[in-house]
């Protein structure tokens, strides 16, 4: 492969430019993914000035984290908003999606297959048809602007979603091992607590760190049944604008305390991302 | 699959040994485990989509009227097949979707033949792919329309200095580009998905299938178009199916670069009965056309879950 220059071989000349095609293509992919989020980054750390230019090199500050941190309206109280609604939205999808999918995996029953089909269908009811009964029925019972409203409609996508994603779970874990103990003597519940539960516990996490990032990103639902009081990250960052629009240097640092987590959570999960995007359609 | 037998609650007189070992699942765990989560669904999916059905026969203006208005049959119906407002939505989203859908697949596909060759480099830059699908779509949003922002953002300079006529032009001031860097702030996301969903597939086709190929004398074009395309069809197939259907529900971008403008031109179903339910709160008519939206959805959903129960 080296030491040799590729010019005195046209073969191996033609090689090498393939090769050095390839890097460049990969470099060029490598730019088109991260780039906005490196741009973005560097943004939170400029001045007012400096985020106008497009320039690489700056002095970098903390001003915009400073100011986005001592801003009631943002991250003051609501960084806590939308972690409540996050947590809550995980608390509540994961023990019942947990319990619902795996009777469908292990329980035979008349018309099991289609409750499953049903559960798997609510998935693709469009939000808009959701949140009309829910804005009408929250504005009777008060529950607009609170933190519980955003909670309940988030459930209408996420449960369906952690049962479809964690069946899969479920059915890969092999029936004998269960089997083994129920002959120890264990009845199903023990089971269930000793020897299922702790051999699905990955895809508990991927369920539970899949509805955390759908409650946490959320904006549609946050926008119309919140109005100040309870507003999620998403929609909170529209306040930040000045005279000119957007502060990009403070939308810039919102921005990053809203991705970062999530960045995190997903580079954890990575290995289920794909399949959890298409619940086990792309095999 | 040996999915153990369940028997009735009722314990049947000494059964074999066999026998019980396989009615250890009880009936009455099965529904205390699976109520809540269906009582769930049907309060969050079910009652909503009932209500938004009865909704969508009356008048309801939430100005004039706390409570429902008067049955008008199907007039909502009606009214939406002759609005100009909702036709053109439909418009956009259907552009919007053939636009977001051809380019994701195409950069998808591009992506995936860039690192299907297993070396270091591509290893490393295929564990970036997964970050961008994760950004929240607001943030997607608003990092695009800085960047094309034709007076400091950095993608629009740069377009500018490779390609001079493009400088200072307004990407989200027109109306077809507008829609095209909506489209690109979510292909941003979406493609690299994709290609690892491609990498995946294209690293289950046996090497000495493309190597024959190639010593048989294809060019490495017509072994793409003969060979990887064909096989990679299933998969292609599915993705599209996906993406047309989270295209149908843009909205987010929507309203943190354009608002729907310039114009109506960026007016996406999504945004537009948006619009209609609680911007005008007219919202026995904005029931009616969510449900035309619920029928559009279910024609591509139908077609995604039949192939899912298929593939398992």
């Amino acid at each position: 492969m080296q030491g040799t220059l590729g010019l005195t071989d046209p073969a191996r000349g033609r090689k090498r430019l393939v090769a050095a095609a390839e890097v460049l293509g990969t470099l060029a992919v490598i730019f088109f993914v991260a780039f906005p989020l490196v741009w973005m980054i560097l943004a939170a750390f400029k001045t007012e000035l400096d985020v106008y230019s497009t320039r690489l090199f700056f002095q970098p500050t903390l001003d915009n984290f400073r100011a986005i941190f001592a801003n009631p309206i943002l991250l003051g109280s609501h960084l806590w908003v939308s972690a409540l609604v996050s947590f809550l939205t995980v608390a509540l999808t994961v023990p019942l999606g947990a319990a619902a999918s795996y009777v469908l995996s292990r329980h035979r029953f008349r018309g099991r297959d289609t409750l499953f089909l049903l559960i798997l269908v609510t998935q693709f009811v469009p939000a808009v048809v959701v949140a009309i009964p829910f804005f009408t029925l929250f504005r009777t019972l008060g529950l607009i602007d609170t933190p519980w409203a955003l909670v309940i409609v988030y459930l209408s996508f996420t449960l369906s979603y952690a049962i479809w994603m964690l069946r899969g779970f479920f059915d890969a874990l092999p029936v004998e091992i269960e089997e083994a103990s129920f002959i120890d003597g264990c009845n199903e519940l023990q089971t269930l607590r000793y020897v299922t539960l702790p051999l699905v516990l990955p895809g508990l996490l991927v369920a539970a760190v899949f509805a955390f990032i759908s409650a946490w990103n959320e904006f549609f639902f946050a926008l119309i049944l919140t109005r100040s009081e309870s507003l999620t990250l998403p929609v909170a960052m529209q306040t930040i604008s000045g005279p000119r629009g957007p502060m990009w240097e403070q939308v810039a640092a919102a921005g990053l305390v809203v991705m970062v987590p999530i960045l995190v959570m997903s580079f954890f999960i990575r290995r289920y991302f794909v399949e959890g995007i298409t619940v086990g359609a792309v095999k | 699959m040996a999915v153990p037998q369940t028997t009735s609650t009722v314990p049947a007189a000494a059964p074999p040994r066999a026998a019980s070992r396989k009615s250890r699942r009880s009936g009455g765990l099965r529904w205390t485990m699976l109520l809540p989560a269906l009582l769930v669904i049907g309060a969050t999916v079910l009652y909503p989509l009932l209500a938004s059905f009865l909704t969508s026969f009356r008048d309801w203006r939430l100005i004039y009227s706390p409570t429902p208005g008067p049955f008008v049959g199907l007039s909502n119906y009606t009214r939406a097949l002759t609005d100009a407002g909702f036709l053109n939505s439909l418009g956009v989203s259907g552009l919007y979707t053939l636009i977001s859908v051809t380019l994701t697949l195409c950069i998808g596909l591009g992506i995936a033949l860039l690192l299907s060759k297993p070396t270091r480099l591509n290893i490393f830059a295929r564990t970036l792919l997964i970050f961008p699908f994760a950004v929240a779509p607001v943030l997607k949003g608003y990092s695009w329309r800085f960047m094309l922002n034709p007076e400091y953002g950095v993608y629009a300079k740069g377009i500018g200095e490779v390609f001079p006529p493009l400088k200072g032009y307004l990407w989200l001031g027109n109306e077809f580009s507008a829609l095209l860097a909506i489209a690109f702030s979510e292909i941003w996301g979406w493609a690299p998905l994709f290609a690892l969903m491609f990498i995946g597939a294209l690293g289950a086709i046996p090497s000495e299938v493309n190597e024959a190929a190639r010593v048989d004398g294809a060019s490495a074009f017509q072994v793409f178009r003969r060979i990887t395309l064909p096989l990679l069809a299933p998969v292609i197939y599915v993705v599209a199916l996906l993406k047309i259907i989270s295209a149908l529900k843009m909205f987010d971008q929507v309203a943190i670069m354009t608002a729907g403008g310039p114009g109506d031109s960026t007016q996406t179903l999504y945004f537009y009965v948006y619009q209609v339910a609680f911007r005008n709160l007219d919202l026995g008519y904005a029931s009616a056309v969510s449900y035309i939206l619920v029928l559009i959805m279910a024609l591509f959903s139908t077609l995604y879950v039949r192939k899912l129960l298929r593939g398992d």
